[in-house]
């Protein structure tokens, strides 16, 4: 994995190069770290591997799948930050470290203050972190896990929701190289539409790495500044985009539209991004805005919340309560499964609502059997509990996460938007507070940072998998 | 049916308007005589239709009974209003109707500051309607909920039914009902008798006792209990701990059947762990953050840790001043509430236990896929579909929360105040953030709100189904 995070480096080290722009020393330097760990953990890696394989049932293997998305969880982002430290762009180690986890884990929250200021090839290195963490570590600890022989699927399928091998293909390692061909198309399809759109290409690509990643880096200070109309109107649509299951774009791709549009997932989808947007305009059209601006200012912002990307232009010059209200409510929500945003995901929350239904139904009628199916899948209650078990989960982190920051000294009203924005891998989002200015990462003090960085990793990851660790009954045997 | 389900008790509200009439006047209170014949009037019009309900024999049809306890507690709270109105405390319905509503839903949301003004009987109106709607939910959960199959009454009959599996369910109904009225009214005269002990008038020891052995809250004093003794503090607290506690629990401690009782430890331990969790979380905060010494810390922690899990919302200090992460914790804990089969609110200590426990199970249910290992309460296992339905009840409770949230937002109020009113009076607890808590009232929200807000005490009466059922649209299909 850090070899493949080298190789990634090499692309930086090169521009650095070329560009000189001062950051060479520092990206080489950590260039050689990753790639020296790299090829030891690799080495010790096969070496326990080979040694295990024969003696372990499966039980042990998943304790050890666990385990090594643990491990990638936390090496990535620490050999992630380096480029960050060396360079002196960001002075302490965990503000390093939050900036590179805040990319891995695709949230986009960052303590540079300008980013305009820093060198090119750092701020593509910050967009790229976010495009490797986008589908990239997942499915590199698939690929991983699948050399150990672990049943990753099972251990991703909440994650991905069962669309993920289901769907594309019955053998993994196809879904997933189908899926890396996906969102690399995505990926130059908005480089290039940017780049025509009168961007810079530096700027194009940072944009593209991050929006299709659903991260949210942004290149400049504020908000992304000074985009042309034609710009904005892409970036709408691939955030948009990006939102959706990439197995279902995958048939989009190759002509078959039909299993994208009548996915009850997809219309919801549809649904809740038109109605919020109808709401967020109205609402800043009733405080005092043109409805032109805040038409076009609403679908790009409610594009960039519902996926979690995290983008946002500079604030309407009249503020929304009520804006905030349903920026706040869309950031639980998320996008579909299968999609590389955060939330909750719609699949889960519409496991929810039949469930609900369901239980409603069984009261009219107690001996009516009712059977739970979305999107044609058939929903073991033993699946439907788990998904309960996850949202419940997910609340309860926030809240807790939440209560921490208001310990840091934070006010209930931000405590509780920023770790909705961090837990959903969102970031930054300017509707979240009273004053329509963007968060303050970095006037947080340290544990609110680090807080922040295990509500990304939390939000990320798989919740359980995550927790799964601090049981008890995880290290007995 | 629902005439059979609603008269009786509006004969006996009837009875106590009669009773605080009478109390007023003998102390001399010259608004009381307003209220006799409303009073009189109420109690002979629910006699008569009690009486007529009874010439036409009906079924008992399970799905009409949501619509009679909704339909009852709106009732309950509509004919409430009408000593407030009557002895001129209110001119608008919508605020009396929210006092009534905080009354009987044992919410405690007051639109009085300045409690210490009020006319005698309006106090001990106030204090009888949390003391009866206290008992009614009891009722309520044993003998409409049982359908619902969520839990409150099968997990309540789950813990007293052991002693006697056989007994039929009316007759086990009817005993507990018994049970459950002994306990109440004994626990009533005890702390009435040690709060008078303790130095305080009968009439305060009455009405204190009131409002909190049924969690209402309903301050009697401007400054709620601050300015009480810390002996009188301290029977306050226990009064308010026992009101959280499950009534087939404590008539099995009043018996002393220890045996019985030690097998059903599961929830009153959770239930005493989170108190005690929270009053050291809010005793560390209060001397290192406010300043107070430790043993003051203490109290005043314990005291608030009390009053928000068992949703009773009595104030010992204007926690308005207190460090807002506190704020925030009580009102955790009163979303979490006390025990099923209490009279506090909230979503129940039990429901709570279940929805982490399944949270476990499903972490370690990742690494054990094949393992079947089912969620279980005192050792039992408990059905798949009873965990679902527990789930299914928090998620319509937090999405209740939501659309009160955003409706209160509507009216125009500030985002904190919204969600922490919205809580606050869902749950039961009363005393919301900023402005509607601590010492503070709910008098400046706009009718609008007040409606929403009354609105939200009922749905958190009844644990949110029976009302929410009546606005599907398969309820009102043959």
């Amino acid at each position: 994995m850090l070899l493949y995070l080298a190789v990634a480096l090499l692309l930086p080290v090169t521009m650095s190069a070329v560009v000189r722009d001062g950051a060479l020393t520092a990206l080489l330097l950590s260039e050689a770290a990753t790639t020296l760990a790299g090829l030891l953990m690799t080495g010790t890696f096969r070496l326990l591997a080979s040694k295990s394989r024969p003696h372990r049932g499966g039980t042990a293997k998943r304790h050890n799948a666990l385990w090594i998305t643990a491990t990638v969880w936390t090496l990535v982002p620490l050999f992630g930050a380096l480029p960050f430290l060396l360079s002196g762009t960001l002075a302490s180690p965990v503000d390093a470290l939050f900036e590179s986890v805040s990319g891995f884990t695709t949230t986009g929250a960052s303590l540079i203050v300008q980013p305009q200021t820093i060198a090119p090839s750092l701020l593509l290195w910050r967009s790229m972190t976010q495009w490797i963490g986008g589908l990239g570590l997942v499915l590199f600890v698939i690929a991983i896990l699948r050399r150990i022989g672990v049943a990753s699927l099972e251990l991703y399928e909440a994650e991905f929701s069962g669309t993920l091998g289901r769907k594309l293909h019955p053998h993994i390692a196809v879904s997933v190289s189908r899926m890396w061909r996906i969102y690399l198309l995505l990926t130059l399809l908005l480089a290039a539409a940017l780049l025509l759109c009168g961007e810079g290409p530096l700027r194009s690509l940072c944009i593209a790495l991050s929006t299709v990643s659903t991260g949210g880096f942004m290149p400049t200070e504020g908000g992304l500044t000074g985009l042309r109309p034609a710009t904005s109107t892409v970036l709408t649509v691939m955030m948009f985009l990006s939102g959706v299951n990439i197995a279902l774009l995958f048939h989009l791709v190759c002509g078959r539209p039909r299993p994208l549009l009548r996915s009850r997932e997809f219309h919801l989808y549809i649904a809740i991004y038109l109605v919020a947007t109808a709401m967020v305009a109205l609402s800043l059209t009733a405080a005092g805005n043109s409805l032109r601006h805040s038409l076009s200012y609403s679908l790009f912002h409610i594009a960039s919340t519902i996926s979690t990307c995290g983008f946002y232009l500079p604030s309407p010059s009249h503020w929304s309560l009520w804006a905030s209200g349903v920026t706040f409510l869309l950031l639980f929500l998320g996008p579909m499964a299968g999609s590389t945003g955060g939330g909750i995901k719609l699949k889960r929350i519409m496991i929810l609502g039949h469930s609900v239904r369901n239980y409603f139904t069984h009261i009219l009628h107690p001996s009516a059997t009712l059977p739970l199916s979305v999107d044609g899948d058939r929903v073991e209650p033993d699946y439907v509990s788990k998904v309960y078990a996850f949202v419940f989960l997910y609340i309860m982190l926030t809240v807790a996460g939440a209560f921490i920051l208001t310990l840091c000294g934070l006010d209930l009203q931000n405590a509780f938007a920023m770790a909705a924005a961090n837990i959903s891998n969102l970031g930054a989002s300017p509707l979240l507070t009273n004053l329509g200015a963007s968060i303050d990462y970095p006037a947080l003090p340290l544990v609110g940072k680090c807080t922040l960085m295990i509500l990304m990793t939390a939000g990320r990851l798989e919740i359980f998998a995550l927790l799964a660790i601090f049981f008890p009954a995880y290290w007995k045997k | 049916m629902i005439v059979r389900i609603i008269a009786l008790p509006v004969a006996v509200e009837g009875l106590l308007m009669l009773l605080c009439a009478w109390v007023g006047m003998a102390m001399g209170d010259a608004t009381a005589h307003h209220i006799v014949l409303p009073g009189a009037v109420t109690t002979v019009g629910g006699t008569l239709c009690y009486l007529a309900s009874r010439l036409r024999r009906h079924s008992a049809a399970g799905r009409m009974a949501y619509l009679g306890v909704t339909l009852l507690w709106i009732v309950l709270a509509s004919v409430g209003t009408i000593p407030l109105l009557a002895s001129g405390s209110f001119t608008s319905f919508t605020d009396a109707f929210f006092e009534s509503m905080a009354g009987f839903t044992t919410a405690g949301a007051s639109l009085f500051g300045q409690v210490e003004q009020l006319p005698a009987c309006i106090v001990l109106w106030r204090s009888l309607s949390q003391w009866i709607g206290g008992f009614g939910i009891v009722l309520l959960v044993l003998a409409v909920v049982p359908t619902l199959g969520i839990g409150s009454y099968s997990l309540y009959t789950a813990e007293i039914s052991s002693a006697d599996n056989t007994a039929k369910l009316d007759t086990s109904i009817s005993h507990t009902i018994r049970h459950t009225l002994t306990v109440y009214v004994s626990l009533t005269v005890i702390f009435i008798a040690l709060l008078v002990t303790s130095g305080l008038t009968p009439w305060q020891a009455v009405n204190l006792t009131f409002t909190h052995i049924s969690s209402g809250g309903f301050a009697l004093f401007n400054d709620g209990i601050a300015s009480l003794s810390h002996t009188q503090q301290l029977i306050l607290l226990f009064a308010m701990m026992l009101s959280g506690i499950n009534f087939a629990f404590l008539y099995l401690l009043f018996s002393l059947k220890f045996q019985s009782l030690r097998q059903k430890l599961d929830q009153l331990s959770f239930y005493l762990l989170l108190t005690a969790a929270a009053t050291a979380v809010s005793m560390t905060a209060l001397h290192y953050r406010m300043h107070y010494g430790w043993s003051d810390a203490l109290r005043l922690g314990a005291l608030q840790s009390a009053s928000a899990i068992t949703t009773t919302g009595t104030m010992a200090a204007d926690t308005r001043l207190w460090w807002p992460p506190l704020t925030l914790l009580f009102l955790l804990l009163a979303l979490c509430g006390g025990m099923a089969g209490s009279t506090s609110g909230g979503i129940k200590a039990m429901r709570v236990l279940i929805l982490l426990r399944n949270v476990k199970k499903s972490v370690l249910g990742h690494l054990h896929p094949h393992a079947v290992d089912p969620v279980r309460l005192n050792g039992k296992p408990l059905a798949d579909s009873l965990v679902t339905n527990v789930m299914v009840i928090f998620f319509v409770y937090l999405f209740t929360l939501i659309g009160a949230s955003a409706a209160l937002l509507l009216t125009g109020m500030a985002p904190i105040e919204a969600v922490g009113d919205a809580v606050a009076c869902l749950s039961g607890y009363g005393p919301g953030l900023a402005t509607s808590g601590g010492f503070g009232s709910y008098a400046h929200l706009p009718s609008a709100a007040k409606l929403i807000c009354s609105l939200l005490m009922l749905l958190g009466r009844l644990e949110c189904i029976p009302a929410l059922i009546l606005l599907t649209p398969a309820f009102w299909k043959r």
